[in-house]
C-alpha cells in the first residue's frame, strides 16, 4: 500500500502543478478557471452519455498508447501509429464494403482482422527498414503517416466515395462488419470488450511469459540480451509489427464500431494523445489504461469545456503535455 | 528554358526551411544533443512568427519572435537533458506536444476565429545588383528574398567554423568524446547550452518562414512533417553543414516536383505526388544509409561522474 502511494504520489503532484499553471495562464486570458476545470474533470461523470464519450475515447487512445509503449519494452520509438491505424481503418472498409452481404459471423471476423493485418504490414515496413538497413524507425514509422494521409485520401475520395457527404467519407461497410452494441442508448459498441482484453493480454505477454521477457531484456540492455542468446533484431522487428497490429486494430474498431464507414481524418490526435500516455504510464503496460482513462476524461471534458465556455480545447492539450514533464521531472527529484 | 528557371528558382526557395532546421538540428547533435522536437518548434515558430508580425506589422520582428521561442526550447531541451540527465527523446517529444499544442492555441487566443485568414505580406525579394543581371544564374540565385541568402551564408559559415577554427574542433570532440574533451578542458556543458538554444533559434526560424513565404498566414500542420524530413536530412547529410546544404537542395526539389506538379498538368491523382516526398526520403536513407556518419555520443548525455560511458 505504501509502495503504491509512492508511485502514485508523483503523479498527483505533476497533475496538481500542471492544472495550477494552466489555470493561471487561463484565468489571466480572463476566462473562468473553476467552471473550466469543473467542466474538465466531471463532464465524463455528470451525464450517462459523458460517460459512454469516454469510454469510447478510452478505447483507440489505449491501443494507441500499447502501439508505443510495446516497442518501447524493446526499446523501440514507435511513432508511426497514426498511419497504422489510418492504414487498418482502410482495410476494414475496404474489406467490409467488397464483401458487404456477408453474414455477420464472417464478415465482422474479417473486417477486424482485416484493419489488424493492414496496421501490422505498415509496422512491419520500417522494422524491415530496421533490420536490414539500420534506419532509424523514429524517422521512418512517422515519414509513414504522412504517406497513409495520401492513402486515405485516394480511397475516400475514389469510386467507394459516398457524394453526398461533404468530407471526404466512403459509403458505408455491410451490416455484417457492424461491431454489436453492447448499449443503444448512448451507443457503445463492443470494441470496448475487445480493447480491455488486448490491453490485458499485452500485459501478461509483457510481464508472465518467456516471450515478453526477451522483449524486456533486449530493451533494458540489447548487448547482455544478444549475448544469452536473444536475438535482439527479431524483437525489433517483432515488436513493431505487434505495435503496429494494435494501431490497425484501433483503426478496425473506428471503422467497425463508430463510424460504420471509413472518414478521413478519423485518427483525430489519437497518436500524439497516445504517445502522451504511453509516456505519462512511463512505458509500463499495466499502467497504459488507466492513464488512458484519465486522458479521456480530460479529452470529452475539453470538448465540453470550448462548447458552452469558448476556451481553446488545446488549453486542454498543454495541460496534458505538462502532466507528461512534470511526471518525467519527479524522476528527477527521486534521484536526489 | 522558362520553366527550368522557374523550378530551380523554386528549389532554393523551398530549400530554406530544409537548410535551417537541419543545420539547427547538425549543431546540436554535434554536442550530442539529439531534438526530436523540430516539428512542434517549426510550427510554433510558423504561428508566432505569422501572430507576431501580424500584430506589429514587421516581419523582422516576427522572425525574431520565432527564433526566440526557438532559443526557449533549445534551452529546456539543453538544461533537461545536460543539467537534468533526462532522456533526450521522452523530453524532445514532450517539446514537441508543447509546441504542437501552442501553434494553434496562439492564433485563437490572439485572433480568434475569423471568416477570411488574416494576411500579412511575404517577404520581398532582394534582387542583388549587378549579379542579378547575369543570364540563367542572376534570376535563379541573385533575386531571392534575404533568408535564401542568409541560409547559404550560414552554411558557409557553419562549415567554416566546424572545420577551420580551433573552437570547431572542440565542439566536435563533446560530440565525439566528450570524457576527453573533458578532460581537455573543454567546457561540455557550456558547449552542449549554446550549440542547443542557437539550434532551437535557426529552427523557429525555418517555421516561421513557411507563413512569411509560402502563405502569408499560418494553419494548422502546415509543416506538413519538414520538421522531421529535417532530421532525415541531417542524417543524409552526414551531420556535416556542406552536404546539408547540398542534400537539402534535393529535398526541395522533390518537394517542388510534388506540391506543384499540378500546375505543370500531370494526369497522375495528386495524391501520389503528395506520397512522393517521404517516399523519396526513406529511399535516400536506404541509398546511402551506409555512408551515414553519426556522432558517436548522439543521443546521450555526459556525466562526468561516471567512470566509464
Amino acid at each position: 500500500m505504501k509502495a503504491l502511494g509512492r508511485t502514485i504520489l508523483p503523479y498527483l503532484i505533476a497533475i496538481a502543478v500542471a492544472f495550477a499553471a494552466v489555470g493561471i495562464f487561463i484565468a489571466a486570458m480572463g476566462f473562468d478557471v473553476g467552471r473550466a476545470y469543473q467542466t474538465i474533470l466531471l463532464t465524463s461523470f455528470r451525464t450517462p452519455n459523458g460517460f459512454i464519450q469516454t469510454l469510447l475515447k478510452f478505447i483507440p487512445l489505449t491501443l494507441q498508447a500499447l502501439a508505443f509503449t510495446v516497442p518501447l519494452t524493446a526499446g523501440k520509438f514507435n511513432i508511426g501509429g497514426e498511419g497504422q491505424m489510418i492504414v487498418g481503418g482502410i482495410a476494414a472498409a475496404a474489406v467490409g464494403i467488397t464483401f458487404s452481404d456477408l453474414p455477420p459471423v464472417l464478415l465482422l471476423p474479417m473486417v477486424i482482422l482485416a484493419g489488424v493485418l493492414a496496421g501490422a504490414f505498415w509496422g512491419l515496413i520500417p522494422a524491415w527498414l530496421l533490420y536490414r538497413f539500420g534506419l532509424n524507425e523514429i524517422l521512418t514509422t512517422v515519414l509513414l503517416n504522412f504517406v497513409s494521409f495520401a492513402v486515405i485520401d485516394l480511397v475516400a475520395t475514389g469510386p467507394w466515395r459516398d457524394t453526398t457527404a461533404g468530407h471526404p467519407t466512403t459509403i458505408p461497410i455491410g451490416q455484417g462488419g457492424w461491431l454489436p452494441m453492447l448499449i443503444n442508448n448512448p451507443p457503445l459498441h463492443s470494441g470496448i470488450i475487445l480493447a480491455v482484453l488486448v490491453a490485458a493480454g499485452i500485459y501478461i505477454y509483457t510481464s508472465r511469459t518467456t516471450g515478453g521477457y526477451e522483449l524486456v531484456a533486449t530493451g533494458a540492455n540489447p548487448r547482455a540480451a544478444e549475448v544469452f542468446g536473444i536475438h535482439v533484431g527479431r524483437m525489433f522487428v517483432f515488436s513493431l509489427v505487434l505495435a503496429g497490429a494494435l494501431a490497425g486494430l484501433a483503426g478496425s474498431i473506428e471503422v467497425a464500431g463508430v463510424h460504420r464507414r471509413l472518414i478521413e481524418g478519423m485518427q483525430s490526435n489519437f497518436l500524439v494523445l497516445g504517445l502522451i500516455i504511453g509516456l505519462i504510464a512511463r512505458g509500463n503496460n499495466l499502467a497504459v489504461p488507466f492513464v488512458a482513462f484519465f486522458i479521456a476524461v480530460l479529452e470529452v471534458g475539453a470538448s465540453a469545456m470550448q462548447r458552452t465556455l469558448m476556451i481553446p480545447v488545446e488549453m486542454v492539450f498543454i495541460v496534458e503535455a505538462l502532466v507528461l514533464l512534470f511526471v518525467l521531472l519527479s524522476d528527477v527529484v527521486r534521484r536526489r | 528554358m522558362e520553366t527550368l528557371i522557374t523550378f530551380l528558382r523554386l528549389v532554393l526557395l523551398s530549400m530554406v526551411p530544409f537548410v535551417l532546421a537541419s543545420q539547427g538540428t547538425m549543431l546540436g547533435g554535434r554536442t550530442g544533443i539529439f531534438n526530436v522536437a523540430q516539428e512542434g518548434i517549426m510550427l510554433l515558430g510558423a504561428s508566432l512568427g505569422f501572430l507576431v508580425s501580424y500584430q506589429v506589422g514587421n516581419n523582422f520582428v516576427g522572425m525574431l519572435a520565432a527564433m526566440a521561442a526557438g532559443a526557449v526550447f533549445g534551452l529546456l531541451l539543453a538544461y533537461f537533458t545536460t543539467t537534468l540527465k533526462m532522456n533526450q527523446f521522452f523530453i524532445g517529444l514532450s517539446l514537441f506536444f508543447i509546441g504542437v499544442g501552442l501553434s494553434t492555441l496562439l492564433p485563437k487566443l490572439i485572433i480568434g476565429i475569423t471568416l477570411s485568414p488574416p494576411l500579412i505580406p511575404t517577404l520581398p525579394e532582394v534582387s542583388i545588383p549587378l549579379l542579378s543581371q547575369i543570364p540563367l544564374l542572376g534570376p535563379i540565385l541573385f533575386r531571392q528574398n534575404g533568408l535564401v541568402y542568409f541560409s547559404i551564408v550560414l552554411s558557409l559559415l557553419l562549415w567554416y567554423f566546424l572545420y577551420r577554427t580551433q573552437r570547431g574542433l572542440e565542439l566536435r570532440a563533446v560530440g565525439e568524446n566528450p570524457m576527453t574533451a573533458d578532460s581537455l578542458g573543454i567546457n561540455v556543458v557550456r558547449a552542449r547550452y549554446w550549440t542547443a538554444i542557437l539550434g532551437g533559434a535557426l529552427i523557429g526560424l525555418a517555421g516561421a518562414y513557411l507563413p512569411m513565404v509560402y502563405t502569408g498566414t499560418f494553419t494548422e500542420a502546415m509543416t506538413r512533417g519538414r520538421g522531421w524530413l529535417a532530421i532525415a536530412l541531417t542524417f543524409f547529410g552526414g551531420w556535416s553543414p556542406l552536404t546539408i546544404l547540398t542534400g537539402s537542395l534535393f529535398f526541395a526539389g522533390v518537394e517542388v516536383l510534388a506540391f506543384r506538379a499540378q500546375v505543370i498538368g500531370l494526369a497522375l491523382p495528386y495524391q501520389y505526388l503528395l506520397m512522393v516526398p517521404y517516399l523519396a526520403t526513406i529511399l535516400i536513407m536506404i541509398l546511402t544509409f551506409r555512408k551515414a556518419r553519426v556522432p558517436a555520443f548522439l543521443g546521450q548525455n555526459y556525466d562526468r561522474e561516471k567512470r566509464n560511458l
